[in-house]
């Protein structure tokens, strides 16, 4: 902590500033905000929405990197401001932002319409040809069957790995790395039947094949989801597949 | 009214700090690996050529903007190889006795790999020359 910051106990917050009814351009607006220990820039916000203005919009619900709704790009990184202390920036000033790569709805709340969409194309759920009856049980899992995907179950749908991606950036077909993953952990379990269904999709150029392996998704994702893995293994799993389908037979531990 | 703020792209996004400057140098470097490619089939062009050929050849590679220009690919290809090698338990996984093999330990099989390779060339090198 610098002695300067301490001594005023303030920071800078620069604040993204868009009203569509209001504003032809967006802008940055300074405000000083006080300075807690404690204090993350989602409460700094709070704060000013509370006392200075109360049109300030953004969203969140948790406070407790769960919810996945209060993302926005702080000094230039996608974060979940619930989880990111004003402390790590001081001296400041502070930059928030809305995500990058998204319409902006107004200040901070961003248009998820796209998101969603691909969210529900990809078709996260278990997916039977069959459902077996009641009276079988449940469908049972091995440890080793669930260390397959659970990494990938981890995902808030935060959409900071959207907002660290430059080819989602300039691609918006791009179905982009929560999405591509989450198929991938409905593909990796062992009680899934629906691997079939997702493949035009996630195989196709606007799925897997869009990604060049930037892996800056990976790096923010604050649930360590590692989406870049998943969609380089879903690479992997087509090429063999590709590879494969010229042989005359199936080999064995390969016909999934 | 007007609507939402388009959203918006910069083909500055490489500029964003040290992790996207690294990895646009990591896809550059396939262009000097294919670089390197070029000059090895000229050698095997001018081996074909004859012995005169061969010694023009080596003299080229003499000439100082033949040294920087290995001494730039060399670079790239360390890097070539490095970041990617640190990128190969993301794409393969593995699995011993039903539990993942740490991705520390899979990096470093892929740098031991390299080194032991490195070492085999260099005593084939080494007997040879
Ligand atoms: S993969 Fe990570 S960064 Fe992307 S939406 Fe899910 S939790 Fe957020
Ligand atoms: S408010 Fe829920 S994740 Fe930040």
């Amino acid at each position: 902590m610098t002695s300067e910051a301490t001594a005023a106990r303030t920071v800078t917050l620069e604040v993204f500033r868009y009203h569509p009814e209001r504003d032809e351009e967006p802008s940055f607006q300074s405000y000083e905000v006080p300075y807690r220990e404690e204090w993350v820039v989602l409460d700094a916000l709070n704060w000013l929405k509370d006392e200075v203005d109360g049109t300030l919009s953004y969203r969140w619900s948790c406070r407790m990197g769960v919810c996945g709704s209060c993302g926005m790009m702080v000094n230039g990184l996608p974060r979940l401001t619930c989880n990111a202390f004003l402390r790590e920036f001081l001296p400041g000033p502070i930059r928030v932002e809305p995500l990058r790569g998204f319409p902006v709805e107004r200040d901070m709340v961003t248009v998820l319409d796209d998101f969603m969409g691909k969210l529900t194309e990809v078709k996260p759920w278990i997916i039977r040809e069959q459902e077996q009856p009641v009276e079988e049980g449940e469908y049972r899992q091995t440890p080793s069957q669930l260390a397959d995907f659970k990494q990938f179950s981890m995902c808030i749908n935060c959409m900071l790995c959207y907002a660290a991606c430059p080819v989602y950036e300039h691609e918006e077909e791009f179905i982009g790395p929560a999405a591509l993953a989450l198929a991938q952990r409905y593909n990796l379990d062992s009680r899934d039947q629906g691997n079939e269904q997702r493949q035009r999709l996630i195989w196709s150029d606007e799925g897997i094949w869009d990604c060049t392996f930037v892996g800056e998704c990976s790096a923010v994702c604050p649930k360590n989801v590692d989406p870049a893995g998943a969609i380089q293994q879903a690479k992997v799993e087509a090429t063999n597949s590709f590879f494969l389908s010229f042989l005359p037979f199936t080999p064995p531990g390969m016909g999934r | 009214m007007p609507g939402p703020l388009p959203r918006r792209k910069s083909n500055a996004w490489w500029n964003r700090g040290w992790p996207y400057r690294i990895i646009l140098l990591r896809e550059l470097s396939a262009v000097a690996v294919a670089g390197y490619m070029v000059l090895l089939l000229l050698l095997v062009c001018n081996v074909r050529g004859g012995e005169g050929a061969f010694a023009d050849h080596l003299e080229v590679l003499q000439s100082p903007l033949l040294w920087l220009v290995h001494a730039i690919i060399l670079g790239f290809a360390q890097l070539h190889t490095t970041t990617w090698f640190r990128l190969v338990p993301k794409a393969m996984p593995l699995k011993l006795g039903g539990r993942r093999v740490p991705d520390e330990l899979i990096v470093a099989g892929a740098f031991g790999g390299w080194l032991a390779v490195s070492a085999v060339v260099l005593v084939i090198f080494l007997v040879v020359a």
